[in-house]
């Protein structure tokens, strides 16, 4: 009789042992999903501000930064220091 | 007494019938249970398991990331950026006048037409397809029943018209249709995955049930091409284009010691993010237009000679006349030349001159020597549409077909395979292969001729920059070899028409060449149509950039003359 009583109860012990445990995979997989979603939005991001880069970055936008705002141009040969 | 015991045997008389009727009742309530339990568990199991997994286990698609296209320095080409696909249910859409208008100035739609899609009798309308995230965040903060945003990758560009023939463009199905995005397709796609999860009812992914397919991310990819001179060379082809009035233009920049592909570009382009691309400008035309080449293929001819050891740079070749027979054809230069030597047939750019060297030279020889040199055969870029251009076998030659060969006609070439034959001159008489990809450090090239024949035709090559024809290529500071090409075009009938193509091809620095330059302008019908003045520019303006870039030491700082014509520089430190 008391060695059924003490089966019941570590069986019952296991039984909450493995919702336990199973509640707790689930709760971590969903933040990992979290986490996963969360480097796809970063990844995005990234991608967004590499796209920025390029346009701040374009040739022509420099091109016309350097010649109308910063008034650069090409120096001629008598502006030409040549060093040794 | 007697009194108590019939009372206590009322009662447990009374307590038999209830506690039957109590019996009763659970077992009857057992049995309604049990019999339920039979008619789920057995009857209708399959259904019930069905609409369980319908409700919490979903199979997902796993989108695979296309990869990138970047250049040699890491400036993107190509890639995939997020966009929101804005849809609406017109039966459960409602909204106020207020929100109603707010939404059609969020969706770039006027109220008219956003009203007119809501009131479609259909389970789901588009009412915008590109919407940037955050004006479609703006868009669901509104809490409209019935609007549903979905994220979608769409291909950017942000090269535009400078990169469009290079990097191509992908369909809406995200397949890749033309350039890069089509040679490199299975790589760039990679491979979407599938995913059987387990939901709650509030939609949180609680398990991953079974991994039907793992997916697999698209690779990045990256080119030999280095935007700066991509952008340097559509620019100089633009002008040129525009100042000659010409049909197109075209130009080819190769590294010479890796046959890396630098900047390859053509004008008029298109711009790959728009909608709706002309037919006419998708091709890129360095690898997929032929022509004949004209005299940029003398050099290849005088190395034949030279090889064979039928001539000297030296040797003296009677041109009088300005006119020669060849069979029925009467072939001429643009002035007589009289006599002259072999390096000025190829300065000069006599056609008379090459055809008495190329005599000398067998047909199979000769041949060998086009077909080494990478004529009427593919480069192994393998770029979509690259053409193989054709070079008769010389088996098939008459006395007419081995002269054209001479100076570039009878055959056709496309300006890659130009700029290919002309790294044999760079590189000591070794041809490198071309690459579109970026290389790590010089390949291993195959010798085409001996060193003292590329020598000797470097030289010669640079004299026609220095006091030929092609002035107008030179670079200040620099030595600078190369060859212009001016051919008649074929008509739809087979003709020779009135129209032009001015082409250059050269190398620089000749004391160490680091770069091969092809240009190619398509029926110039303005100022001039011949190579060196409308070819020459691009290919001077390209290069200068390229050295400049580069920082590849000058030959010479400053030219003699030019110290000469305008002074010596202020100091020299």
């Amino acid at each position: 009789m008391r060695l059924n009583l003490i089966l019941y109860i570590i069986l019952f012990l296991f039984a909450i042992a493995t919702v336990n445990s199973e509640h707790q995979y689930r709760n971590n997989y969903s933040r990992l999903d979290i986490e996963k979603k969360t480097t796809l939005e970063l990844r995005d991001e990234k991608t967004k501000l590499e796209v920025e880069e390029s346009d701040k970055s374009g040739n022509l936008r420099i091109q016309t930064i350097a010649l109308e705002k910063l008034k650069m141009y090409v120096p001629n040969k008598k502006e030409v220091k040549v060093i040794k | 007494m007697i009194n108590t015991r019939k009372k206590q045997t009322e009662f447990f008389e009374l307590s038999k019938l209830r506690r039957r009727f109590v019996l009763i009742m659970l077992l009857s309530l057992f049995l309604v249970l049990f019999s339920r339990a039979i008619y789920l568990q057995g009857m209708e199991k399959d259904f019930l398991q069905k609409e369980a997994e319908n409700r919490s286990d979903r199979t997902v698609k796993l989108h695979a990331y296309r990869g990138k296209i970047i250049d040699r320095n890491n400036n993107v080409f190509a890639v995939s950026t997020p966009i929101q696909v804005i849809t609406a249910n017109p039966s459960i859409f409602k909204a106020s006048v207020k929100k109603r208008k707010k939404l059609a100035r969020l969706l770039s739609l006027s109220r008219k037409d956003l009203e007119r899609r809501v009131q479609k009798k259909k389970k789901e309308v588009f009412l915008n397809r590109e919407l940037s995230p955050e004006k479609a965040a703006q868009v669901m903060a509104l809490k409209i029943p019935g609007v549903i945003s979905n994220k979608k990758y769409k291909r950017f560009y942000p090269a535009k018209e400078v990169a469009a023939h290079l990097v191509g463009f992908t369909g809406i199905d995200g397949y890749g249709l033309e350039g890069i995005e089509l040679h490199s397709n299975e790589l760039l796609a990679g491979n979407p995955g599938y995913k059987k999860i387990l939901k709650t009812r509030s939609g949180r992914i609680v398990d991953d049930l079974q991994d039907v397919k793992i997916p697999r991310d698209g690779q990045d990819i990256q080119l030999s091409i280095d935007k700066r001179l991509q952008y340097t060379a559509y620019r100089a082809l633009e002008k040129a284009v525009e100042k000659h009035a010409a049909i197109s233009g075209s130009a080819i920049l190769l590294d010479a010691k890796t046959g890396e592909i630098l900047a390859m570009t053509n004008y008029p382009s298109y711009n790959p993010n728009t909608k709706g691309k002309s037919i006419d400008f998708i091709r890129n035309r360095v690898v997929t237009d032929i022509f004949e080449p004209g005299s940029t293929i003398k050099p290849i001819s005088v190395s034949a000679a030279l090889e064979s050891k039928s001539i000297k740079p030296h040797n003296i070749i009677d041109t009088s006349a300005g006119y020669y027979k060849v069979g029925r054809s009467l072939v001429r230069d643009t002035h007589n030349h009289g006599k002259i030597s072999v390096t000025e047939v190829i300065q000069k750019s006599s056609n008379i001159g090459a055809i008495i060297i190329g005599e000398n030279v067998k047909p199979k020889y000769l041949w060998n020597t086009l077909n080494n040199f990478g004529i009427g055969k593919k480069t192994g870029v393998r770029f979509p549409g690259e053409v193989r251009g054709k070079l008769k076998h010389y088996k098939n030659w008459r006395k007419t077909d081995h002269a054209s060969a001479t100076f570039g006609y009878g055959m056709s070439t496309s300006l890659i395979q130009l700029a290919y034959s002309y790294t044999v001159f760079a590189n000591q008489g070794n041809i490198k292969g071309v690459s579109i990809l970026k290389t790590k450090g010089p390949t291993p090239g195959r010798r085409v001729i001996s060193r003292k024949t590329s020598d000797a035709m470097l030289s010669m090559l640079e004299s026609v920059v220095k006091d030929g024809t092609a002035e107008h290529a030179k670079v200040n500071g620099y030595r600078v070899a190369g060859k212009t090409g001016t051919s008649k075009k074929l008509g739809p009938d087979g003709k020779y028409e009135d129209k032009y193509i001015g082409s250059f091809v050269g190398i620089a620095p000749v004391s160490n060449p680091k770069f091969v330059i092809a240009v190619m302008i398509d029926t110039p019908s303005i100022e001039s149509y011949y190579g060196g003045p409308v070819a020459g520019p691009v290919f001077s303006k390209l290069m200068t950039e390229a050295l400049k870039i580069y920082s590849i030491p000058q030959d010479n700082f400053i030219e003699a003359d030019e110290l000469k014509r305008e002074g010596k520089p202020d100091s020299i430190i």
